[in-house]
């Protein structure tokens, strides 16, 4: 298969997407072994609180009696998830609007860019703090995911349009026309195809950025504290001080972990670029020889 | 002329309509929850101690008012934009009676500081190290701070400065690690706390400087690489003008538009990490200010916050935007 | 004064007989060399070429695209970058003030000799002026190392190069993308020209442009010239632009120069077969016969068929043409070609083509 080859050929010929992979796969493995938890994740006290890495306790206890390894696997799980679910919606619409707009152009066009850029100008973070601070108890993992998804498209929306433009002038886009295709149609059948390796690529962006997001309020306390999530982690190590009386392992590990995984997903999305931008990959061709 | 005066008022109904879909948006945010927020403001503010059932009814009626939720949507919605327009959010809940409006500017100048000097450095560097690590590739030491500001540039600034505030707060404790200057500094010695205010800047400043170096870098690396082989600098290399002022005027110049654009495109996002690194360092800036009124339930503070972070943000890139035809003559073209 | 810039050449010096050639190419080898997936991969895009310019004259150069014309100008102007690099063989320059060879030079010396000496016009006007400055940064960047008037002087100098070029000084204030695209071309020019050089490259100068803006292009280009006495070095593939402006003209196929001559020569009495079914298919006027089209696409320059490089599409190929490549041999008197059956029959070429 065409996407496998691909595959092969980033392993094999770029060494950022083999690292970024790497790192992607150690932190989703340890996301999968939550499901092997001998610790219920929502329940405190159910080991001997403040025990510094050991053999049976690998990256140590927390304050609150939790094993940091265990609770480490939900909180990197549903970080992840919410990083996913997030990005999968965002990317609902900047592929809508992106589409849409680079296709339709005009006065349809200008009012989704004006909209767009708004999104793109506008500082969120005080609107998700906003957000929060009217639903207070009522926020929701599901629906900070749905708020951080409607506010994170805009950036991504902008180079996607800029593709349908390009595709639009191009000959097989007027063909479709003039065999008359609708625009829908044409859309879906004839430009995504050509949009997606970029979506791909945004995906691997949008997922770090939302994250960051989450990573951000949980630490500060304005989400759901309740559910484990690396950000909600450190919360409590902040709540507990962890810092300050030596439990440094409370904070270091989900730090650690959280770093890996945004390093490993902008490698993926660095690397996927270069492969896809036709320019890099002739200087790569000029830069070895 | 012409085309600037074109180009001039497209920007301007552009910032206007980011300012009123903006503050559109936390309009909605703030009316179309399930949530009565007149009752969460009354819950959060009463359960740091009891208040007696008078004051708590004096406190129902004004945040009624505040909040806009008398006389039909459509009053409440001018009522909104009324006060948003002459930046009037009432009196803080938290610190009454002072006006939410005193305390934003008591704290702006802070944060408008530290943006300042942390986004201008780390856009300059960021620009002149990936400039020349794209003209000169195969240079060790460039390459090795790209790698480094590479890593960097992924992890969300809360992030980063918290490793900085472990590693300077507690494994090397060298510089302050809160407060914008040491309270009880002498402030009639100019100098010494100039100087003060400077020490207390180092860390929120690097961090911010540690996240966006690296976007710059590599955003102008790339441009660098593609403009060199450009038209008119292969040009101007045949023609045997000296590397530096090709490198000047030529590379660095060209790529000078879409970076002073990338920084208009960005201020919105490094707003947000200057809020949040304020909140790590206990820097007494705007960010700072708004997790506090979080905390002890002032919805007017919150809001005015909200409503000028935006109106701000977009008055800078609008700024930026209007000072772009300098470093880019071909106005027409944008 | 232009005479600032160096003395302009007396009527006896540009009569006086030419002894030695302004410009010696001999068995120039450039190849591109690339690594791709992990295979070395030699494209010979300049093949063993020997040619000479003398002073005062338009040579042109012709041959389709990807024959190699673009590798061979660059290789020339000294101004190739990896992956292209020179194998084998010398350019060498006679200029007034002594000979150079390109590929001996220090970087500081060649950067001394660029514009002064050797000028080069590059393919593109559109995009060969710096977008973000004002023209006359340009002159300032590309002329002021290479004369002695600074300041005023030297800004009342190119405007006289302008005025004599028939341009508007005005120009200097511009940006390039408020010039149209003619405008530009001629800016370029005088660019190149203003310095005086003995040797300029025209790289495809007219291609972008319009008929009309074209012919005066041809025609400024004729004029420096002819007003200075340099040499120009003109490449297009547009056979009718050859016919029109230059003096010699050398013919390209895959990498090696299969024919030279005086242009009228050449198209009198094309000597290699590919010249020749270059000439027929010009248009001419009156004539209905259809043109034919040669079977076949020029070979891949990484793979090259063995022996002469044509014989694939050539009507005339015998059995030695798959084998030996030809030498370049002179047949007529100035006029050289690099065919096995051409130099056995000259003839022949001509009464089938």
């Amino acid at each position: 298969m065409n996407t496998l080859r691909i595959l092969r050929d980033l392993l094999r010929y770029n060494g950022e997407f083999a690292i970024g992979l790497v790192l992607v796969l150690i932190v989703a493995a340890i996301a999968l072994c939550s499901f092997f938890s001998p610790y219920p994740p929502m329940d405190v006290y159910v080991v001997p609180p403040d025990i510094p890495p050991s053999w049976e306790h690998p990256l140590g206890t927390t304050s609150r009696g939790q094993d940091v390894f265990w609770q480490l696997t939900f909180a990197i799980r549903n970080t992840l998830l919410f990083g996913i679910v997030v990005a999968f919606l965002s990317r609902i619409i900047s592929l809508a609007v992106g589409l849409i707009s680079g296709y339709k152009g005009g006065w349809v066009d200008r009012i989704l860019m004006s909209i767009n850029d708004t999104f793109v100008v506008v500082p969120l973070f005080p609107i998700l703090v906003l957000f929060y601070f009217i639903m207070r108890d009522e926020m929701t993992w599901a629906m900070l995911a749905i708020i951080t998804a409607l506010l994170g498209w805009a950036y991504d929306a902008r180079l996607i349009r800029s593709i349908a433009m390009s595709l639009r002038t191009r000959e097989f886009t007027r063909q479709a026309v003039f065999s008359g295709m609708s625009t829908g149609k044409i859309v879906l059948q004839e430009h995504l195809p050509f949009v997606l390796p970029i979506v791909f690529s945004t995906t691997m962006n949008n997922i770090n950025w939302s994250i960051g997001i989450e990573v951000t309020l949980s630490v500060l306390g304005f989400t759901d504290i309740n559910t484990p999530t690396i950000g909600g982690m450190i919360y409590w190590a902040n709540q507990h001080t962890a810092l300050v009386s030596g439990i440094w392992w409370w904070v270091t590990f989900p730090v650690l972990l959280v770093i890996m995984l945004f390093i490993g997903l902008f490698l993926l999305a660095i690397s996927m670029n270069e492969y896809i931008d036709p320019r890099s990959r002739l200087s790569r061709l000029g830069g070895q020889a | 002329m012409k085309a600037y005066l074109a180009y001039l008022s497209k920007r301007l109904v552009q910032f206007a309509v980011v300012v009123f879909v903006g503050i559109n948006i936390t309009y909605l945010v703030t009316h179309m929850t399930p949530i009565n927020p007149v009752e969460q403001s009354i819950s959060a503010a009463t359960s740091y101690g009891a208040t007696s059932p008078e004051a708590i009814e004096m406190m129902r009626q004004s945040l009624r008012q505040l909040y806009g939720l008398e006389g039909s949507p459509w009053e409440q919605y001018v009522n909104f934009w009324k006060r948003v327009l002459v930046g009037d959010f009432g009196p803080s809940l938290s610190a009454f009676p002072t006006p939410v409006s005193q305390l934003i500017l008591r704290a702006l100048p802070w944060t408008v500081g530290l943006l300042l000097v942390s986004t201008l450095l780390t856009w300059f560097l960021g620009n002149l190290l990936g400039g020349l690590a794209g003209y000169y590739r195969n240079s060790r030491i460039l390459r090795a701070f790209g790698v480094l500001s590479m890593g960097l540039h992924p992890i969300p600034y809360y992030v980063v400065a918290f490793v900085f505030l472990i590693i300077f707060g507690f494994l090397w404790p060298v510089l302050p690690i809160s407060g914008g200057a040491t309270m009880a500094s002498d402030r009639s010695n100019t100098l010494a706390f100039a100087l003060d205010i400077v020490v207390h800047s180092i860390l929120p400043v690097l961090s911010l400087m540690a996240v966006g170096i690296g976007g710059w870098f590599m955003g102008m690396r790339s441009l660098v690489s593609n403009i060199v082989t450009e038209d008119y600098v292969v040009y101007a290399e045949l023609a045997g003008v000296k590397r530096g002022k090709i490198m000047r005027s030529y590379v660095m110049r060209n790529a000078l538009g879409p970076q002073v654009t990338g920084l208009a495109l960005q201020l919105g996002a490094i707003f947000n990490g200057a809020i949040i690194t304020e909140q790590v360092f206990g820097y007494p800036g705007v960010g700072s200010l708004l997790i506090s009124a979080v905390h002890s339930g002032d919805y007017s503070l919150v809001l005015g916050i909200t409503t000028i972070s935006i109106v701000a943000v977009s008055a800078a890139v609008l700024l930026i935007d209007l000072l772009y035809p300098l470093i880019d003559p071909r106005v027409e073209a944008r | 004064m232009i005479a600032e810039l160096r003395a302009i050449p007396s009527p006896d010096e540009l009569n006086a007989p030419q002894t030695s050639p302004l410009l010696t190419v001999d068995r120039l080898k450039a190849y591109y060399k690339v690594k791709l997936f992990g295979v070395d991969r030699e494209v010979r895009a300049v093949d063993d070429i020997s040619l000479a310019i003398n002073r005062n004259e338009i040579y042109g150069l012709a041959g389709e695209s990807s024959s190699g014309k673009s590798s061979l100008i660059k290789t020339i102007a000294g101004a190739i970058r990896p992956p292209l690099r020179v194998v084998e063989g010398s350019v060498r320059f006679a200029f007034k003030d002594g000979e150079r060879d390109i590929y001996r030079l220090s970087p500081q010396e060649l950067s001394a000799i660029r514009w002064s000496r050797l000028s080069y016009i590059m393919q593109g006007s559109m995009s060969v002026l710096n977008p973000v400055r004002r023209i006359r940064h340009a002159f300032e960047d590309f002329a002021l190392p290479h004369v002695s008037a600074k300041g005023a002087d030297f800004t009342r100098l190119v405007e006289r190069h302008l005025k004599r070029l028939h341009l508007d000084p005005a120009v200097l204030q511009a940006y390039p993308h408020e010039l149209s695209g003619g405008m530009r071309q001629r800016v370029t020019i005088a660019l190149a020209t203003v310095c005086n050089p003995e040797f300029i490259i025209a790289d495809e100068p007219t291609t972008a442009l319009d008929v009309i803006v074209q012919k005066g292009v041809l025609s400024m280009i004729r004029e420096i010239q002819q007003e200075f006495g340099s040499s120009v070095l003109f490449v297009t593939h547009d056979m009718a632009v050859h016919a029109n402006l230059t003096d010699r003209l050398g013919i390209m196929y895959a990498g090696r120069l299969v024919e030279e001559g005086r242009t009228r020569d050449v198209f009198k009495k094309p000597l290699h077969p590919y010249t020749a079914h270059l000439i027929s298919s010009l248009p001419r006027i009156g004539d209905e016969a259809p043109k034919k089209a040669l079977e076949g696409s020029p070979p891949s320059l990484a793979d090259p068929p063995p022996g002469c490089r044509f014989h694939p599409r050539c009507p005339f190929a015998i059995e030695i043409c798959r084998r030996e490549a030809p030498p370049m041999v002179e047949i007529l008197p100035g006029h050289r070609t690099a065919c096995h059956v051409a130099q056995a029959d000259p003839a022949r070429v001509r009464t089938v083509a």
